[in-house]
């Protein structure tokens, strides 16, 4: 009967097996940026071919403010501004002068693409520090990868990989620096938190509560004046960014709270929204906690947020792991309380689709617990034995699914949402009409940025409010200065309608010549043709 | 004493015929249906349809598919037959009309379709069909348990509150695909158990495929039972200082048994569309039919795109139905939802986990499969698109994971059948979860999603309850869908009488096993002292 039923055996031996493990124990980091660079290049190739790298207006957005601090006609740090926090604008510089990386998104998509490789990795020493084992920690960077939402962002010019990676490497330090108590830790740790606080105002609470365990972990262990002395190193270090971002705004714009109450600031969006009544997470910790709980269901998916729910009360309450590391780990909900608090108090506006009407707007703000829920995934895996491949395997169920129905919320919010704007039309117009014809297009970047982007002109046609000498020019005196004019009529939200509105020249010497969603152009009047400025003379920086 | 000791086979026999019997009964006093056999134009007159056996798409489709091909010997419908299925019927390349389920049901229920139609009852006998594939899985359950290694009464027990106090009950006397389904898995886990042969290779690998035939997302429940019965092919040891694969080549014969229900599904696929790799559900659907036999509305997609037939059934793919966006509202909807959680409709079942954590104490592997298993199944509904199931009668999407819970339900109260504080909890949820599961089995499962209520007011211009309140308010005004109720016992009793008759004897009948469970273990106890 057994000569019927032959039995193949191929057998390893347990040696080689142990020595493959060792092998990839020690060389762990270096496969894993292999793999996860040629998924990120895959990635970045799938959306640029389908169009979907510079769908966010936001991607547009940030795009031009690193190529006006290259190009155009006031080119110069100054262009930075303070709608936005300034690290991955200088980023691009290295390669945003290149048109091809400018305009294919590549020059800002490129950062992201590497913040993903190395959160990745970083999620994995993570897993590997707190002691688990080596499944678990490429199950937990399976988690973090396999996720449509972080695969689009890292593909954009969008700044959330770049803050993951910023804030991960913060909290992985600290947890290193909870663990041995060297020095050096805290001050990798306080350097990458000093860049998160650069790229966005997630950073900043991360500098606050990284601060404030920092301080609990050596008042509890070594008294007052020990964590005392330790905080003021820490902010010292930490808070060089902030501190730095004050100072600019005070020394651009004369006021250092400019980027908190300025006239492009979140808070003066979210205050017109206020107004309009559709903010309604101000002042509701009911609406920030559900509206933020939908955002990371959309963005992680609702099995990894369970799951990574699950793996963290885990975590937080086997007593065999080290107190220290349960408290050092407490920072990876610092995404998570920083998002409800902005809700609640106003600073932030995220709009679920269903939840807050028919639209969505920055619900890619759910992106930020991805790392942390990796890890605490990868943490159940370790620690549920009996049942790693039942939780890995059905986790790959439903990431099969994701992938197989293409389902982002961020690609929505990007292309259907609030955070889309298409502006193919007027830019296509702009390309058609102004490329070969000398002249500059005066136009508001606060308003029209993405419209600048999409014409695929270069930077030194546009006058804008960056243009320093040719914008007070162009306002005052338009039909020497501006062959067109981009504005939304009527909208007083448009700066340079509202300077214009008024103006006789622009009133007598411009005609209407076409009217879209977004913005309507107006041309000079063929008889002031000939009166025209159409080289950049002017010294920029010189206030005339 | 003594003379019972004497007589414990012959009282266990006659216990068990007794409890055989009485699932019988119960099923019988369940089953849905009208008297008599119809035609294909009798099958849309209200008393058939929304009155009657037929009051969704789903009996629909699956009868007026069996039916064409008893009747008429097509696949294709004729014209009162679309009707009688319209809207869940497909189009054909040909512009003829086709059924839009997989066609696994209807052929599966034949048998009792030919008996019923010989007793001048044929609906009935199909929807007993059923009720017998219902039946067999209280067994299977029950031979699961006892195969874990739990007592023999609390295995039957288990079987018999998945089958009488879920919402597995309404699907067991009316026609739908889900007992057979739970039917195909809980066989394949029982063989699994119980043989490690080549045969039984083979029926496993016939089993995975003859389910995709009866339901395609079977597909995913059956993927963990295939891979388990693999491992019989492709095993792993450690043997010394080594890690030893161990591979039967002609093993791998045994999968030719999967080349029945795929040889059948192409040659079904091939008459019913013209094309043996179309799936049914992926065709494109029909709204409605006019008086002259003609498809008022095709596919809305192919209307408002002016896209033809082929590249709309094209876009439907098997998987894009599931979306990861509905995780949340699908779980939700499964486990809580007032219209179809599992915690309103048959708390009794979630006991089973507890059973489930007690199995990973002795059969890891086993409790392993049964996790995913469930995991999938609840996963998988959770994503797709209408996880209330249409108008339905509690989560019927779930109904392979209560019989999956159920087998921990076996294993708990087997293992803690002497706690009596475990028992008396058991026995409420039990008396609660059963008297929901009548009510569904006895009235209808035409019960509404909760979010189209408000639409529904505003058109009926009447209050409209979505939960099980509403089968008490049809139980009140409409009666019973019940055959027996129906044809013998209207002119006797109250549909609320016999709702009460038939809820005791599943009460008296439960409450019975759970006492002899109890007195049976202190009996052993007593013996062992």
């Amino acid at each position: 009967m057994k000569s019927l039923n032959p039995t193949l055996k191929i057998s390893i031996k347990e040696l080689t097996i142990k020595r493959f493990q060792q092998w990839l124990e020690v060389n762990a980091v270096a496969v894993l940026v292999v793999i996860l660079s040629i998924i990120s290049i895959v990635s970045f190739v799938h959306y640029y071919h389908n169009g979907l790298a510079i769908a966010y207006n936001d991607a547009r957005s940030h795009l031009d403010i690193g190529r006006r601090v290259v190009e155009g006609l006031n080119p110069g740090l100054a262009q930075l501004g303070s709608v936005w926090l300034p690290l991955t604008h200088l980023l691009m510089g290295l390669t945003i002068w290149n048109d091809f990386m400018w305009h294919s998104g590549l020059a800002g998509a490129i950062q992201s693409m590497a913040a993903f490789v190395a959160t990745g990795v970083l999620v994995y020493l993570f897993l590997k520090e707190i002691g688990t084992g080596l499944f678990a920690r490429f199950a937990g960077v399976a988690v973090f990868v396999l996720n449509l939402n972080v695969l689009y962002l890292q593909s954009t010019a969008m700044t959330e990989l770049m803050l993951l990676v910023t804030m991960t490497a913060g909290s992985y330090f600290l947890l290193k620096w909870f663990k041995t108590e060297k020095l050096y830790f805290v001050v990798l740790s306080t350097f990458f938190i000093m860049l998160s606080t650069l790229v966005r105002y997630d950073g900043w609470f991360l500098f606050f509560f990284a601060t404030c365990l920092v301080f609990f972990q050596l008042w509890r262990k070594k008294g007052f004046s020990n964590a005392t002395g330790m905080a003021v190193l820490f902010c010292t270090l930490g808070g060089f960014g902030i501190f730095f971002w004050l100072l600019w705004n005070w020394l651009i714009f004369g006021d250092p709270m400019y980027f908190a109450f300025g006239p492009y600031s979140a808070h003066a969006q979210q205050s017109q929204l206020n107004a309009a009544g559709v903010l309604p997470t101000k002042f509701s910790w009911y609406q920030s906690i559900r509206i933020y709980w939908y955002a990371l269901a959309y963005d992680s998916g609702a099995f990894t947020l369970i799951l990574g729910m699950i793996g963290s009360v885990v975590l937080w309450l086997n007593r065999k792991i080290d107190s220290k590391i349960r408290i050092a780990s407490l920072v990876l909900l610092a995404p998570w309380i920083f998002n409800i608090i902005a809700l609640y108090f106003g600073h932030s506006v995220l709009y679920i689709q269903g939840l807050s009407g028919d639209t969505w707007f920055n619900v890619r703000y759910g992106i930020m617990m991805m790392p942390s829920l990796a890890i605490f995934i990868g943490y159940l895996i370790s620690h549920a034995k009996k049942l790693r491949w039942v939780i890995f395997g059905l986790f790959l169920f439903v990431a099969f699914f994701q992938f197989s129905s293409a389902d982002s919320a961020t690609i929505d919010d990007a292309t259907v949402g609030s955070s889309q704007k298409n502006v193919t039309e007027v830019s296509g117009w702009l390309r058609e009409n102004t490329a070969n014809v000398k002249g500059f297009i005066l136009i508001s970047v606060a308003s029209h940025d993405s419209v600048i982007f999409s014409s695929g002109l270069p930077m030194k046609k546009f006058i804008h409010e960056g243009a320093g000498t040719y914008y007070d020019a162009a306002i005052s005196d338009p039909i020497h200065w501006a062959r067109w004019i981009v504005v939304r009529s009527y909208s007083n939200d448009d700066s340079t309608w509202r300077l214009l509105k008024d103006n006789a020249d622009f009133q007598k010497g411009y005609e209407l010549v076409d009217h879209y969603p977004f913005a309507d152009i107006y041309k000079i009047k063929d008889e002031y043709v000939a009166g025209l400025i159409t080289d950049p003379i002017l010294d920029p920086k010189v206030k005339k | 004493m003594k003379l019972i000791q004497d007589n414990k086979n012959l009282i266990s026999l006659v216990l068990s015929a007794t409890f055989v019997v009485v699932c019988v009964i119960i099923f019988a006093l369940g089953v849905r249906g009208n008297y008599g056999n119809p035609s294909s134009r009798e099958l849309s007159f209200s008393g058939w349809k929304e009155d009657g056996p037929f009051e969704l798409s789903p009996e629909r489709g699956r009868f007026a598919l069996l039916y064409s091909f008893m009747e008429d010997h097509s696949l294709n419908f004729s014209i009162p037959l679309a009707r009688f299925s319209a809207p869940d019927i497909a189009v054909n390349s040909k512009g003829q009309y086709a059924s839009l389920f997989m066609p696994g049901v209807s052929f599966l229920v034949i048998p009792g379709y030919v008996l019923g139609k010989y007793f001048g009852a044929s609906q009935v006998g199909t929807f007993a069909m059923i009720s017998i594939f219902a039946l067999a899985n209280i067994f299977l359950i029950r031979a699961i348990v006892i195969r874990l290694g739990a007592n023999k009464i609390a295995a039957s027990l288990a079987g018999f509150t998945f089958v009488f106090a879920t919402p597995a009950f309404a699907y067991g006397v009316t026609l739908y695909q889900h007992h057979i389904s739970t039917f195909i898995i809980l066989l394949s886990l029982y063989i699994l158990l119980r043989w490690k042969n080549a045969w039984s290779l083979g029926v496993i690998w016939f089993l995975c495929a003859l389910s995709v035939v009866i339901d395609n997302p079977n597909f995913f429940l059956m993927l963990p039972i295939g891979i388990y019965a693999l491992g019989r092919i492709i095993s792993f040891e450690k043997i010394k200082t080594a890690y030893v694969m161990n591979i039967k080549p002609v093993l791998f014969l045994t999968l030719i048994t999967v080349a029945i229900p795929v040889g059948f599904f192409l040659w079904f696929n091939k008459a019913s569309y013209g094309n043996p790799l179309q799936l049914p559900g992926t065709s494109v659907s029909v709204a409605e039919i006019d008086e002259n036999g003609k498809s008022v509305e095709a596919d809305t997609k192919s209307i408002l795109t002016g896209s033809s037939r082929d590249e709309v059934s094209k876009e439907k793919t098997a998987v894009g139905f599931f979306q990861t966006r509905n995780l949340l509202n699908g779980l939700y909807i499964h486990t809580l939802s007032p219209d179809r959680g599992i915690l309103r409709f048959a708390p009794v079942i979630l006991l089973g986990i507890i059973g489930m954590v007690l199995l990973y104490r002795r059969n890891k592997e086993f409790a392993n499969l049964l996790t995913v298993i469930i995991g999938i199944n609840v996963l998988l509904y959770s994503m797709w698109g209408d996880p209330w199931g249409g108008w339905a009668f509690g989560s019927r999407y779930l109904i392979p994971t209560y019989a999956l819970l159920a087998i921990g339900l076996g294993i708990v109260l087997s293992k803690w059948s002497k706690k009596i504080w475990f028992l008396v909890i058991f026995a409420f949820l039990f008396v609660y979860s059963a008297g929901v599961g009548t009510l569904g089995a006895l009235t209808s499962n035409v019960n509404p999603p909760q979010v189209q209520v408000l639409q529904l007011e505003k058109i009926s211009g009447t209050i409209q309850r979505y939960s099980f309140d509403r089968n008490w308010q049809f139980l009140n005004e409409s009666g019973s869908k019940s055959f027996i109720f129906r044809t013998f016992a209207r002119n006797i009793f109250s549909a609320q009488t016999y709702y009460f008759s038939v809820y005791g004897l599943i009460v008296i009948t439960g409450i019975f096993m759970l006492t002899m469970l109890a007195i049976n273990i202190n009996k052993q106890e007593d013996i062992k002292k």
